[in-house]
């Protein structure tokens, strides 16, 4: 190189490509400001703040029980887990006792909740790369889950079911059943996502080895969730810090090797396992009747006080922090968002990386904008 | 009069040439029509859903409000953009897709097609140009997408022009001519078709040729995904249609050629010729689009890798292992 | 190799299984008792306490009433502003008397914003409506009461 004069060579300029806002693959609002020299990435700038709506300035000035409905808004392909960590905290805070059969109930649909948020994760990766059928496959079966969750709490979406000491409703007559049916049959479907998507041999030339990291960067980073656990460090809230009544189950928390988009793919398939094994468990053990509310003072007041809990959400440790004065609306209310926090490796990941990974590894890293933003 | 490929060019052959291009024009735009109808449908089944339904019955006029709908839309040429190149590229692109019709032979009495010695050749070198159409469009469209659509669809096409070409150059070896139609007749004398000995090659061919079309898993020039839709992202209206128009044409056309060289073209026992070549063309149609449902889209270094080291060794193992029992038999 | 053959046996086992596409203006989809559509309202059983505009996360009730001969609170005007409405079904759920209620309705297309200010008797067509479109529930709440 050395040998040519500077003036001999092809002049080549560094170009800027704006991925987003109004991208395909960019799982919402997310805008990339990719440096590319070549095909090769020298700087990555995520512009977020397209979604942002003020979820936390908002909660100054809403009682406890109106927030609830915010929370559905945050990472809206998860909204049973958002409901329970906020009414979680506040339980916590208060010292409230809740109901045995409400405990169960908000295991069942929060990890049903899980499932439907993996199965998406896998559909929307799949169409990120290029394959369009998984995610039609995975949208008829998440399908069945947002009904069954329509017909316990009458949204499709935005549930607003979990209510602080308890849940809003009982299960309707003969739901459980329908649950325990639908454990069933998305048993018998897993056979399937590995046919078409875990064994073919283009999907894992696509993410085998592709987006790595070790631990030591995920905990730099503070990464949770699959992100942390695709590099083999078995960190998940639900055994670490036994919440709810998560102690009970019998369940593994799968971990990858590499550290790469396959293991992090792999993961979801293992954990909508995993979690319908817990439900499986819970519909055997669940007491029969019941209250589902328990006894919470007419007005929620949070004693002063700072109060932290954090749960194990679909995308990682999904944390409120409340800041009370001791009246019915919070002081301060911050919320630990796993999306947002696992945004922040995305830069490292794909500098040095060719243009065509930026999809494969943005995907795996699973984001949902409107938690990113809030 | 009908004869007009012996005769001296008068006014009646002419015309009669003119007829022809008509004709094929308008059969292969039916045929264009229906195969993205169909590719819908298929899609939509193998997707667990109904694909198109509502225009018309069984959802049958779908594509012809679509590509009426183009029609009529406002021409927007970016501003920015070369406009005459701009403006030039649909038609590079889309003027050979048509003309290689002429050397698909579609039925046995070889009707409206140029009966060339040197069908094969006239096949390849013609379909290379439209990788010039597709260049020009991603250049002219001043557009960062488009550029990056535009260029990597010409370095696919280019470096998959030459296993498809040499998969081809077995079959010619076997039948001794390059002309289509006495590559078909050889197969109906051999009584074999091309495919059992030249697995290998039809292999070869296969894949060679779906990326090619751009068609899944190769489909990176227009990845939806990454490049939003790659080199025509600033196209609307009918010059969009004319790409999109082109690479239907050419899903035709690579169909007859995969039927033409491997499947024996028309002939085949008891069915008409023209039927048997329908039948032929539509396996292969289909065969595209369950690949298209059922695979990811590979990486653009991936593919290059794959083109240059597994297909053209594979195409050449299969040109010597041809020649060498040519040469003893 | 193989396991690109087995996820093309895959796509095409899916050929022919039955389609899950609701044929949706043709076919209205089934809505389970609980789903929170607009509301729908009782104005004889509303006693004007304003608990559910005081709820409402985004403040999108706004009511008045006033006192009718026998000293009891009436309802005068009570509107939603569709516009900011979640759904939430708060409203409901603090409601005495049951007077605001969730309905099925959904489709709330307008060309308008000013067509999604609900007053009190879009809102008591709105339970008409349901009422006509679902009388086995009535007839199951009356049962119940007696």
């Amino acid at each position: 190189m050395s040998l040519i004069d500077e003036k001999d060579q092809v002049r080549t300029e560094e170009m800027l490509l704006n991925l987003g806002p109004q991208h395909p693959s960019t799982h919402g609002v997310l805008r990339l400001l990719v440096k590319i020299n070549g095909e090769t990435i020298t700087d990555v700038e995520p512009v977020i703040g397209y979604l942002h709506r003020g979820t936390e300035k908002l909660a100054e000035d809403l009682q406890y029980t109106q927030i609830i409905p915010y929370t559905d808004r945050l990472d809206y392909l998860a909204a049973m887990l958002n409901n329970y960590a906020l009414c979680h905290t506040i339980e916590q805070a208060m010292d409230l006792e809740v109901p045995e059969r409400a405990e169960y109930l908000r295991v069942i649909v929060m990890e049903m909740q899980r499932v439907a948020s993996h199965l998406m994760f896998i559909g929307a990766y799949l169409l990120d790369l290029g394959a369009m059928s998984p995610f039609l496959y995975v949208f008829a079966d998440r399908e069945q889950i947002v009904q069954l969750f329509n017909e316990i709490c009458g949204a499709r979406l935005t549930y607003n079911y979990m209510r602080v000491g308890g849940v809003k409703w009982d299960a309707p007559p003969g739901w459980l059943e329908k649950v325990a049916d639908f454990v069933q049959y998305l048993k018998q479907k897993f056979h399937m996502y590995d046919e078409l998507i875990t064994g073919n041999e283009i999907f894992l030339a696509r993410t085998r080895g592709i987006g790595r990291f070790d631990t030591e960067t995920a905990l730099a980073y503070g990464l949770s969730g699959i992100n942390l656990r695709s590099t083999g460090y078995p960190w998940d809230l639900r055994r670490k810090k036994p919440y709810s009544i998560y102690d009970r189950f019998d369940f593994d928390i799968p971990v990858g090797q590499n550290g790469d988009c396959f293991d992090r793919y792999y993961l979801h398939l293992l954990e909508i396992k995993e979690s319908l094994r817990i439900v499986e468990q819970a519909l055997k053990s669940i007491p029969s009747s019941g209250p589902v509310l328990g006894k919470v003072p007419k007005m929620i007041r949070v004693p002063a006080g700072e109060y932290y809990s954090g749960i194990e959400g679909a995308r990682g440790e999904l944390g409120f922090y409340i800041v009370s004065e001791g009246k019915d609306k919070p002081y301060r209310l911050k919320i630990r968002k796993p999306s947002f926090i696992n945004l922040q490796l995305l830069p490292e990941l794909l500098r040095g990386q060719s243009i065509a990974n930026v999809i494969a590894i943005l995907g795996a890293v699973d984001i949902v904008l409107g938690e990113v933003d809030a | 009069m009908w004869d007009w490929r012996s005769q001296p060019l008068t006014v009646p052959s002419v015309i009669a040439m003119l007829i022809g291009a008509v004709v094929i024009l308008l059969l292969a735009l039916g045929v264009v029509t229906y195969t993205i109808y169909v590719q819908r449908r298929i899609l939509g089944w193998m997707q667990l859903r109904i694909g198109p339904n509502r225009v018309g019955p069984l959802g049958l006029f779908q594509t012809i409000a679509d590509v009426l709908k183009l029609l009529i839309k406002e021409d927007v040429v970016p501003a920015k953009a070369d406009r005459a190149l701009f403006m030039l590229a649909p038609i590079i692109a889309f003027v050979p897709s048509f003309t290689v019709m002429a050397v698909i032979p579609f039925s046995a009495h070889n009707v409206f097609t140029a009966n060339l010695g040197i069908g094969v050749l006239f096949y390849l070198a013609l379909s290379a140009i439209t990788i010039h159409g597709v260049m020009l469009a991603g250049w002219a469209s001043n557009n960062k997408y488009a550029l990056i659509g535009g260029m990597r669809s010409a370095a696919q096409m280019l470096s998959y022009e030459i296993p498809l070409g040499l998969s081809l150059v077995g079959v010619v070896l076997m039948a001794g001519s390059l002309n289509l139609n006495d590559i078909v007749l050889a197969q109906q004398h051999a009584g074999l078709w091309n495919v059992i000995p030249q697995i290998l090659g039809f292999i070869v061919f296969l894949i060679a040729s779906t990326a090619e079309l751009n068609r899944t898993p190769f489909d990176l020039p227009e990845a939806e995904s990454e490049l939003v839709a790659g080199y025509h992202v600033e196209y609307t209206g009918f010059r969009f249609a004319f790409f999109m128009l082109t690479e239907y044409m050419y899903l035709f056309a690579m169909a007859g050629l995969c039927a033409t060289l491997f499947l024996g073209g028309w002939s085949g026992p008891l069915l008409p010729g023209w039927l048997w070549f329908a039948i032929k063309v539509f396996l292969y149609i289909f065969f595209q689009f369950w690949l298209q449902a059922t695979l990811p889209r590979f990486r653009v270094d991936q593919l290059m890798t794959f083109s240059w080291k597994v297909l053209l060794p594979l195409a050449l193992v299969n040109l010597v292992l041809t020649g060498v029992v040519k040469a003893i038999w | 190799m193989i396991g690109f053959l087995k996820g093309l046996s895959v796509t095409l086992r899916q050929l022919p299984k039955k389609k899950v596409t609701l044929q949706y203006p043709d076919v209205k989809p089934e809505w389970p008792e609980r789903f929170r559509g607009v509301h729908r309202f009782i104005p004889e059983l509303c006693i004007a306490c304003n608990q559910c505009a005081r709820i409402c996360p985004t403040s999108c009730i706004s009511l008045s009433g006033e006192r009718d001969e026998n000293k009891k609170m009436k309802i005068h005007t009570f509107d939603i502003n569709f516009d900011i409405c979640i759904l939430c079904d708060l409203c409901t759920e603090v409601c005495p008397t049951e007077a605001v209620l969730m309905s099925d309705t959904f489709e709330m297309a307008k060309y308008s914003r000013d067509d999604l200010y609900l007053d009190m008797h879009w809102l008591h067509d709105n339970q008409l409506k349901y009422e006509q479109a679902h009388p086995d529930r009535f007839e199951r709440a009356r049962g119940e009461a007696d």
